[in-house]
C-alpha cells in the first residue's frame, strides 16, 4: 500500500497528491501540519534521502519500505511504477523537454515561490505562535540548511535582494510558460504531462503573491492553461485535501536560491 | 547527425561524453575552451544561445543541460541500458544526481573555481576579461565568472562550500557502504554524473577522501575507471586537468 505524508495541497505536496488521483492509485494519506515536526516516525525521517531532501519539508511516499523523496521524481516514479494513465510521452526529445521543465520549476521557480510565499503566509502565522517550542524544534532539526530556512521564516529575516530575485525569478517562470504555449497544446508537447502538473504545482499560488504578473491581459494564455487544469478532478480530489480551506497560502521553507547568484 | 559541444572529460562536460562512450555512439566531438571563452564566442551562440556547455545537436534538436542530455542519450540511442529497470533504483538514480547536480557538485566547483579557473584567465589583459564577462549571456554565468576572475567568492561562501563537499563525501562513502552502485545493483547515469564530479576527490580533498577514510568511494573510483569506456572518454582530454585521472589506474 502506498502511503504518502504531505501537508496542505500546495506547492510540493500539490504535484503527487494529483498524479496519485490522475492515476486512480489508492493510498493512505498522512497530513502533515506546518509545525507538525514529529508526524514523520523517525524510521521514516532518518533517511539520508529525507534529511538531504532539497525541498526540505516537502512530501514523503513510502512505497515498498522505501521513503522517496524530492516531489517531481516521487511523481516520475509514481508515473514509472504504475503505467496506467501515463504522464509522459514516450519520445525521447518530449520526455528531455519534462525533465527540462521541472529543472527550471524547482531549481529557479520553486525557491522563488517559497521565498514569497513563506514572507507573505508563513512568516505572520509563525509569529502567532509559541516562539520558545518553534525554537526547540528547530534546534533539533537535522541539517544547518534546514535550520537556517526555518528560522529566517521566524524572523522573517528575507533580505529586500531575495524578495526582488524571486520577482524576476517568478517572472521568468510566467514568460517561459506563455512562450511555451504560444504554439498549443501543454508545456511539453501535445499532451498534458508532469511537466504541467510541476509546473502548475508552484505557479498556481503565483496570484496571490505576485497578482500583477497574471490576468487575461499579463499572461493570458498561462491564466487560460491554469484554468484548464484547475477543471481536472485529480487536480480537485488532491485539493480537497486541503483542511485549512486557503492550501494555497501554505508554505515551508526548504528549496535553496542557487548559491552561485 | 550527432554531434557534442564540450570541454575537458569533467564535470558537466564528462557526463554526456561517458554516457554515449558506454552505449557505444559515434558522435561528433567538438571541443569548446572553457579557459578561452570559446563557449561564449558568436558562433557557438548561433548553436546554444545561452552559452553553456556541454550542447549536444541530434539533427534538429539541440539539447542542454549534462543531466537531462544523458537521460535522452540513454532513451534515444541503442546499447546498453544505463538506467536501472526498478522504477525505485530509478528514483534513487535522479535523486542522487540532483543531490551531485545541486548540492554536492557546485560546493566542488566554487573551490575549484577559486583555486584554479580564476587564476588560470585572470592574468590576461584586464579590458579583453571585462569584454569577455560582459558577452555572458546567462546572469549566473556572469557572476561566476565575475567572482571567479576578480577573486571575490566570499570567505563565508567558500567555508559554506568546505563545509558542503564534507558533508557530500560523506554521504557517498555511507551511500556506497550499502550498495556497489549509486541507484543499487547497477551500473547507471548516477554513477556516470558521481564519477565526473568524484574522480578528483582524492586530489582535492586528500584528507578527507582516501583510502583509510572513504574505502568505498576509493573502490568505486576505480571499479568506473577501469571501464573501457572512461578511459576513451578521458583520452579525448587535452590538458593536465584530464591527465590527473591517471592515478586511479595504481
Amino acid at each position: 500500500m502506498l502511503e504518502l505524508y504531505h501537508g496542505e495541497p500546495n506547492t510540493f505536496s500539490l504535484k503527487p497528491l494529483i498524479v496519485l488521483h490522475e492515476k486512480g492509485l489508492d493510498y493512505t494519506s498522512h497530513y502533515v501540519g506546518p509545525t507538525d515536526f514529529d508526524a514523520v516516525p523517525a524510521t521514516i525521517r532518518d533517511a539520508m534521502e529525507v534529511q538531504y531532501n532539497p525541498e526540505g519539508d516537502g512530501p514523503i511516499l513510502v512505497d515498498r519500505g522505501t521513503a522517496i523523496t524530492e516531489s517531481f521524481f516521487v511523481s516520475l516514479y509514481l508515473d514509472e511504477a504504475f503505467p496506467q494513465v501515463p504522464l509522459r510521452a514516450t519520445d525521447a526529445a518530449n520526455r528531455w523537454r519534462v525533465l527540462m521543465w521541472a529543472r527550471f520549476v524547482n531549481e529557479v521557480l520553486a525557491p522563488a515561490v517559497v521565498t514569497l510565499g513563506c514572507h507573505k503566509y508563513l512568516s505572520p502565522w509563525l509569529k502567532t505562535q509559541n516562539r520558545a517550542e518553534i525554537e526547540r524544534a528547530i534546534a533539533a532539526m537535522p541539517t544547518p540548511e534546514r535550520r537556517s530556512g526555518w528560522t529566517m521564516a521566524l524572523d522573517d529575516s528575507y533580505s529586500a535582494e531575495s524578495i526582488e530575485d524571486s520577482h524576476r525569478k517568478i517572472a521568468l517562470g510566467v514568460k517561459k510558460v506563455e512562450d511555451a504555449l504560444a504554439s498549443g497544446g501543454w508545456l511539453a508537447g501535445p499532451a498534458y504531462s508532469l511537466a504541467d502538473i510541476d509546473a502548475f504545482a508552484l505557479l498556481a499560488p503565483v496570484s496571490g503573491l505576485v497578482p500583477d504578473l497574471l490576468g487575461e491581459n499579463n499572461a493570458p494564455r498561462m491564466t487560460a492553461w491554469l484554468a484548464r487544469i484547475l477543471k481536472r478532478p485529480a487536480v480537485a480530489a488532491a485539493f480537497a485535501k486541503s483542511k485549512t480551506g486557503k492550501p494555497l497560502e501554505s508554505f515551508a521553507p526548504g528549496p535553496e536560491h542557487s548559491r552561485w547568484g | 547527425m550527432l554531434t557534442l559541444y564540450h570541454w575537458e572529460p569533467n564535470a558537466n562536460s564528462g557526463k554526456p561524453m561517458l554516457a554515449l562512450m558506454e552505449k557505444g555512439v559515434a558522435f561528433e566531438s567538438h571541443y569548446l575552451d572553457l579557459l578561452n571563452f570559446d563557449q561564449h564566442s558568436p558562433e557557438y551562440l548561433k548553436i546554444n544561445p545561452n552559452g553553456t556547455i556541454p550542447a549536444l545537436v541530434h539533427d534538429e534538436l539541440m539539447l542542454t543541460e549534462s543531466t537531462a542530455i544523458m537521460e535522452y542519450v540513454d532513451e534515444a540511442f541503442d546499447g546498453p541500458k544505463l538506467t536501472p529497470d526498478d522504477p525505485l533504483e530509478r528514483w534513487r538514480m535522479r535523486w542522487w544526481m540532483r543531490f551531485f547536480d545541486q548540492y554536492f557538485a557546485p560546493s566542488v566547483s566554487m573551490i575549484g573555481w577559486s583555486v584554479f579557473v580564476g587564476p588560470s584567465v585572470r592574468d590576461r589583459d584586464p579590458e579583453v576579461l571585462k569584454a569577455a564577462i560582459a558577452r555572458i549571456p546567462l546572469k549566473e554565468r556572469r557572476i561566476a565568472w565575475s567572482k571567479a576572475i576578480y577573486n571575490t567568492f566570499s570567505p563565508e561562501e567558500l567555508d559554506e562550500s568546505r563545509r558542503r563537499s564534507a558533508v557530500g563525501i560523506a554521504c557517498l562513502e555511507k551511500a556506497l557502504s550499502e550498495r556497489p552502485w549509486i541507484a543499487g545493483n547497477s551500473y547507471s547515469l548516477g554513477d556516470i554524473n558521481g564519477f565526473n564530479l568524484g574522480y578528483a576527490l582524492p586530489l582535492a580533498q586528500p584528507a578527507l577522501c582516501n583510502d583509510e577514510k572513504t574505502p568505498h568511494i576509493m573502490k568505486w573510483l576505480r571499479a568506473i575507471y577501469a571501464r573501457p569506456a572512461a578511459k576513451q572518454t578521458w583520452s579525448l582530454g587535452r590538458t593536465q586537468m584530464a591527465a590527473r585521472i591517471k592515478f586511479l589506474e595504481g
